[in-house]
This record gives structure tokens, C-alpha cells and sequence, in this order.
């Protein structure tokens, strides 16, 4: 991995990114804006499937009302994170923290569309499942984690110790 | 007691000498201060887009306030505490880092923003009032987290020494 990373990070876009002063920041903070935006989406819904929050609510309506911020919201994440990957592959590459993001954003993004499924949906009448509540709880604890692990990718030693992927 | 003073006997109080000596300290502060913020901006975000009239239009705004709210105040609650702990490693040389100044500029009118929708805006039906609120509020949160990553990366030479400080550098 880290050869492929040494590779990455002479190739003409990575070099185009390294050498743009303002770039990387810009990446950075659209980044860290757009967490917030698909965090708290994807929170609220798994609070609706717990039902501490609209309760009085379909669930439909909170998917309706969360679920676009959150694919979006998404989409320029997942940009951003690529981008920021090929400006220092072998910073993110060798990260333990980034490659467990990876997974629970993964996880993130499965269980969410799981708690969309008729079986799992939570009406005011019905309450939810138990198994919407328990894919509930998994993913805020996934969120939570995936914006640690974000800031946690620059202490990946510090973090993980002899777990980390940065020799 | 002068500004000086103050920002040493921070930075050189218990607290302090733990973030600095602890090993994974930092990291995990910063990274729920992160965590924080970024949870602040997206439920704030959520009552200022129903302000804008965007979106949740049927939901009250006092009832959707009411949910979201609490959520808000931890996560600043957090971020306040973690931000605390941060400043208290490098008071002085945060307290003179420009882009820390700004961030905490915003900070303060992001919260004198929501003081005043709250006292005034709030009270009255002032729908234009009440977007502006909103817009400028969206505008402010931005420019706090931008700022705080502004602030990581200036942090140690983007600002001016003030008097008095001897910086050491290792050989």
C-alpha cells in the first residue's frame, strides 16, 4: 500500500493538488462542513427509528425531509475525501483511522438504506422494530465514530499504537 | 493582572501540562472538539434552513427548535470544553494567531445573532427578519469552523510574537 501510495503521490493530479496553496484547505473545510450536514441527517433518521425525535412523524416524512441532505450531502464528502486522498495518499493510504472510516461509512450508508425498508420502518401508530432500533443505535455510534476518525487519521500512532498501518 | 499574565498562568496550570504530556490527549481532544463542531453546524443548520423557509415548513419552528435544541447546546457545551482544553497547550501563541482572533469574532456574533433572534426576532412575526437571522447565522457557523481549520494550519508562524515571548525551537 505504501508503494501504491509513494506512486500516487508523484502522479500529475496529486501534484496539482499538493501545489495549490489554497486547495487542500478549501478541501478540508468543505469536508468538514459537509460532516455536519450528512452526520446529523443520518443521526436524525436513526433518532426517528429509536423515536426520540419526531415520534408524531411517519417515518417517511423524516426520510423525506433528511435523506436528500444526506445522499447529497454525501456526494461532495466522498469528492472531497477522494480529492484530499490523492493530495497525500500516503498520509490517508497508511492510516488505520482511514481505512476504518472507510468501513463505517460503508456500514453507514447499508444500515441507513436498511432502516428505509418497509419491514424496518417506524410509523407513530406501530413504533419501530426492534431490529430498527438496534441498526439505529449502531449507526449513531458509526457517525459519532466516523468524525473522529477523520481528525484521528493526523495521530494515527497516537491512536492505534502497534494497530497502526504508518511504520 | 494583565492580558499576559493570564494567558501564562493558563498555560501553565495542571490542565494544561496534562493536554501537553499525555500522549494521546490532544489528539482525542481535538477530535471530539471536531466532532462537536461539526455536530453544532449541522443541527444549527436544520432551524436555520426552516428560518429560510427552506424545507420542514409545516413543522413549527418553536416545536422544531424545542427537538433540536438540546442536541445544539451539548454539542457547544462539548466544543466549548474541548476548545478550553486546546487553547490552555498554547494560550499565548493562540491568543495572538489571527485566524484564532477572527474565529472567535465569529463566534461571538454567531451568538449574538441567535441572543438577538431570540430577545427581538423571535418574539414578533418578522418573517424577513427571521432570514436574515437564519442566512447569517448559516454564514457565521461557516466561518467559525472554517476559522478553526484556518487556525490548525497558521498555528505557530502566521502571526505576529508578541513582546516579551522567547519562542524555542529544537536544534
Amino acid at each position: 500500500m505504501r508503494a501504491f501510495a509513494e506512486w500516487l503521490y508523484g502522479t500529475a493530479p496529486s501534484v496539482a493538488i499538493q501545489s495549490t496553496f489554497w486547495f487542500i484547505r478549501l478541501l478540508q473545510a468543505t469536508h468538514l462542513l459537509t460532516a455536519g450536514v450528512v452526520s446529523v441527517s443520518g443521526l436524525m433518521l436513526a433518532l426517528r427509528a429509536l423515536e426520540w425525535q419526531r415520534a408524531d412523524q411517519p417515518f417517511e416524512a423524516v426520510w423525506a425531509r433528511f435523506a436528500p441532505w444526506l445522499g447529497w450531502g454525501l456526494a461532495v464528502m466522498v469528492s472531497t475525501g477522494i480529492a484530499q486522498t490523492l493530495g497525500d495518499p500516503v498520509r490517508e493510504l497508511t492510516s488505520t483511522s482511514y481505512w476504518v472510516k472507510l468501513v463505517l461509512v460503508l456500514g453507514c450508508v447499508g444500515g441507513t438504506l436498511l432502516l428505509a425498508r418497509p419491514a424496518c420502518r417506524a410509523s407513530p401508530a406501530t413504533g419501530s422494530s426492534s431490529a430498527a432500533k438496534s441498526i439505529a443505535v449502531a449507526l449513531i455510534l458509526f457517525w459519532l465514530a466516523i468524525v473522529l476518525l477523520g481528525r484521528m487519521i493526523a495521530y494515527d500512532r497516537a491512536i492505534w499504537g502497534s494497530l497502526s498501518l504508518r511504520t | 493582572m494583565n492580558t499576559q499574565s493570564i494567558l501564562e498562568s493558563i498555560q501553565d496550570s495542571t490542565l494544561a501540562h496534562w493536554m501537553r504530556d499525555t500522549t494521546a490527549a490532544m489528539p482525542v481532544v481535538e477530535a471530539t472538539h471536531v466532532l462537536a463542531a461539526v455536530m453544532l453546524f449541522g443541527t444549527v443548520l436544520i432551524v436555520d434552513l426552516r428560518l429560510l423557509g427552506l424545507r420542514d415548513s409545516p413543522r413549527a419552528l418553536t416545536r422544531l427548535s424545542r427537538e433540536t435544541l438540546p442536541l445544539t447546546w451539548l454539542a457547544f457545551g462539548i466544543a466549548v470544553i474541548t476548545g478550553s482544553l486546546m487553547f490552555s497547550t498554547s494560550a499565548q501563541t493562540y491568543f495572538s494567531n489571527s485566524a484564532f482572533q477572527l474565529k472567535a469574532l465569529a463566534l461571538f456574533s454567531a451568538g449574538l445573532n441567535m441572543a438577538l433572534f431570540q430577545l427581538v426576532t423571535a418574539r414578533g412575526p418578522a418573517p424577513r427578519a427571521s432570514r436574515i437571522a437564519g442566512l447569517v447565522s448559516i454564514l457565521l457557523w461557516a466561518a467559525v469552523i472554517l476559522l478553526g481549520r484556518w487556525t490548525g494550519f497558521t498555528k505557530g508562524y502566521d502571526f505576529t510574537i508578541p513582546p516579551g515571548i522567547e519562542l524555542a525551537f529544537p536544534g
